[in-house]
């Protein structure tokens, strides 16, 4: 607990000189991370830390709609898609492999592209929201998600069966992000970037509409709040996070894209990092996604025999570890960083009361 | 295609067949959203459960269909009742009373669903298996032109009304159907009425899962049994019930009518491969245009 208080003050004491000093000094820090883990273990795990980053953006967008605004959304791994799909098709040649559509635009063109379109289906993800609540958003959405799935995996220009293949690399100038490490630095400063715009929208005015809508939509609306906008730009905002994360996906190194990363288990594991990371808590999301991704990675060639038939228990495991935490653990880590913190607060508050009586007497 | 007046009676015939078992399947949600106020989403995995009951009653004990049909109804009954006791209770009254537990609940039913298509997955494997039962009694339909009705749609539509009216009798001209729909209409008034209120949750919780069977035993020899089918049926089930009005029982099977219809209609003269798009398709359409739904109540809003 020291240690944590430790870094906590660290930080504390850099956010004090400038308001973007700790990001500065995680992004150093976070630099040389490639290097260490090539050294010490192998290639494989620095692709494991780039989709780690792309599932955090991913969960940070989710918080925000999900966890700030309370809009149970399920259908996030469906702007996912349509961020990847769209950025692949702009940017892949035309005449490509089994007549999937091409436009061949600069990526670095195609990947804003990708992120308004998806900020565009976004929108309509969340006209829902507009008339319904609670359980029923959620099965709009779901169906909306699935949807999305069901579109690109029947229509052969998105690269039904097959999938989309020879996805172009970024590059700027000669330098090009076709490595692991290479790729690294692109999604680990959009993951850098996506936690901190989503601290500055928490902290916003329009941060405070959206928990205002989370806790009592009624009341919120009396005080001036305008429903319709704020419900709607936190869908927006979420569709932009998971567009941009789709985008960076579909240019990873293998350059290939199939619609079977878009299925309801993705989204599960998507579900499961949120609520394990406490819903509405940024570092909490941050942290779940970094468990639940290295968890995902670890289990998914977990074969369990049953039978004499070979039995995947990933989503097995998921599933119930999912209605395990809600039900014993509603609160996950955020609950655990909240207390943390409040009992930070508890302690400064005391020592100084202590100190300030002693100065008196 | 050229237009065929035929074929298009055919398509619709065959839609509101379809349709029928989606409206079943949207009435257990329906009874449940009324009676609980929860969205079960495991819903589907229970549709899918009272497929394979029924495919194990009739393959491997070698019950004649009607008696496979009740025993899977009454099986799956009981396993949603021991799945809402062991885990729904807990959330239902973590959130004050048996109300809306909001967020939990969802992402609660969520998990539930996929951690029961992997159950079934363990047991079944994931083959589609064939349904074969023996329908002969059934007599096959032969309408104007040269349009068949095949014997397991006969029985699906029979079936259906026979499980409506059942319903309808129970839900309204029985004492304990009228225990439910208090139960339904206020939980804390029912309790100072003397009904034993969690019991009646249990009941209103079986009955919505036979439901669910009833339609997957029914489906079974139309398409082949999988693990996974429950999951595209929860979807078009609960475009259903929005379609019809959620909550509302007659606007459920109105409802997936309607889904069967458009669907069927979508196959045929637009595509085939986006057959499953449709419904949601016009679930969107309807939450666009009329979201209380045909028969529906405006959504509750909690002050």
């Amino acid at each position: 607990m020291s240690f944590l208080s430790k870094i906590t003050d660290f930080f504390e004491y850099l956010a004090k000189r400038h308001r973007l000093l700790p990001w500065v000094f995680a992004y150093v820090a976070l630099i040389p991370l490639p290097f260490i883990l090539s050294a010490l273990f192998n290639e494989y795990l620095i692709d494991l830390v780039n989709r780690i980053c792309l599932f955090i953006l991913l969960a940070v967008g989710l918080n925000i709609v999900k966890g700030f605004c309370g809009q149970v959304t399920v259908g996030h791994i469906g702007l996912y898609a349509i961020g990847a799909v769209t950025s692949a098709v702009l940017s892949l040649e035309p005449g490509g492999f089994g007549g999937a559509l091409g436009f061949g635009w600069p990526i670095w063109l195609s990947i804003p592209s990708a992120v308004l379109v998806t900020a565009c289906a976004g929108l309509i993800i969340g006209l829902p929201s507009v008339r319904l609540e609670g359980a029923y958003l959620a099965l709009a959405t779901l169906g909306l998600g699935e949807s999305v799935r069901i579109f690109i995996a029947v229509t052969p220009a998105l690269g039904s069966s097959t999938g989309l293949m020879m996805i172009p690399a970024p590059s700027i100038g000669s330098y090009t992000f076709d490595s692991f490490t290479s790729y690294y630095y692109l999604v680990m400063t959009a993951a850098l970037v996506g936690i901190y715009f989503s601290f500055s929208i928490l902290q916003s005015a329009t941060g405070r509409a959206f928990q205002a809508i989370r806790e009592d939509t009624i009341a919120a609306s009396v005080n001036g709040i305008n429903i319709i906008k704020y419900k709607l730009l936190a869908f927006v905002l979420s569709a932009i996070y998971a567009g941009l994360a789709g985008a960076l996906f579909a240019h990873m190194p293998p350059g290939y894209l199939h619609h079977n990363n878009f299925t309801v288990i993705e989204m599960v594991t998507l579900l499961l990092m949120v609520v394990l990371g406490g819903i509405g808590n940024v570092w909490g999301g941050v942290i779940g996604a970094i468990v639940v991704a290295i968890a995902y990675d670890q289990t998914k060639d977990l074969v369990f025999y049953f039978m004499d038939r070979p039995i995947v228990i990933q989503p097995l495991v998921f599933g119930l570890s999912m209605v395990l935490l809600v039900m014993y653990m509603p609160r996950g880590i955020g609950g655990w960083i909240e207390d943390f913190q409040r009992n930070r607060r508890f302690i400064r508050k005391s020592e100084e009361r202590a100190s300030g009586s002693t100065r008196n007497t | 295609m050229a237009f065929d007046f035929n074929s298009l009676f055919a398509f619709i015939i065959f839609g509101v067949t379809i349709g029928v078992v989606y409206g079943i399947v949207a009435l257990g949600i329906s009874l449940i959203y009324s009676g609980l106020d929860i969205v079960h989403f495991a819903h589907g995995e229970m549709y899918m459960f009272g497929a394979f009951f029924g495919l194990v009653l009739v393959h491997n004990i070698g019950l004649p269909y009607p008696l496979a049909l009740i025993g899977a109804m009454v099986l799956t009954a009981l396993l949603g009742m021991a799945i809402e006791r062991t885990f729904y209770r807990r959330l239902t009254r973590a959130g004050g009373g048996y109300t809306v537990a909001g967020m939990g609940m969802i992402i609660c039913g969520f998990g539930m669903s996929v951690a029961l298509v992997n159950v079934a997955y363990f047991i079944w494997g994931a083959e589609a298996e064939p349904f074969r039962a023996n329908l002969n009694f059934i007599p096959r339909l032969t309408f104007a032109g040269d349009i068949e009705v095949p014997e397991s749609y006969v029985l699906t539509a029979i079936i259906s009304v026979i499980l409506m009216a059942a319903l309808h009798y129970f839900l309204r001209h029985t004492k304990m159907g009228l225990a439910v729909r208090a139960v339904a209409h206020n939980k804390d008034i029912a309790y100072l009425m003397g009904i034993n209120v969690p019991l009646m949750i249990s009941l209103i919780f079986g009955l919505a899962c036979g439901l669910g069977a009833a339609a997957g035993v029914l489906i079974g020899p139309m398409q082949s049994v999988q693990v996974e089918m429950g999951y595209l049926m929860l979807m078009k089930a609960f475009a259903a019930a929005v379609v019809g009005g959620f909550g509302s029982l007659p606007g459920a099977i109105i409802g997936g009518i309607m889904v069967g219809i458009f669907e069927n209609l979508g196959a045929a003269y637009i595509s085939a491969s986006h057959k499953d798009i449709y419904a949601f398709l016009l679930l969107i359409l309807v939450l666009m245009f009329k979201p209380s739904g045909l028969l529906g109540i405006e959504a509750k809003v909690k002050a």
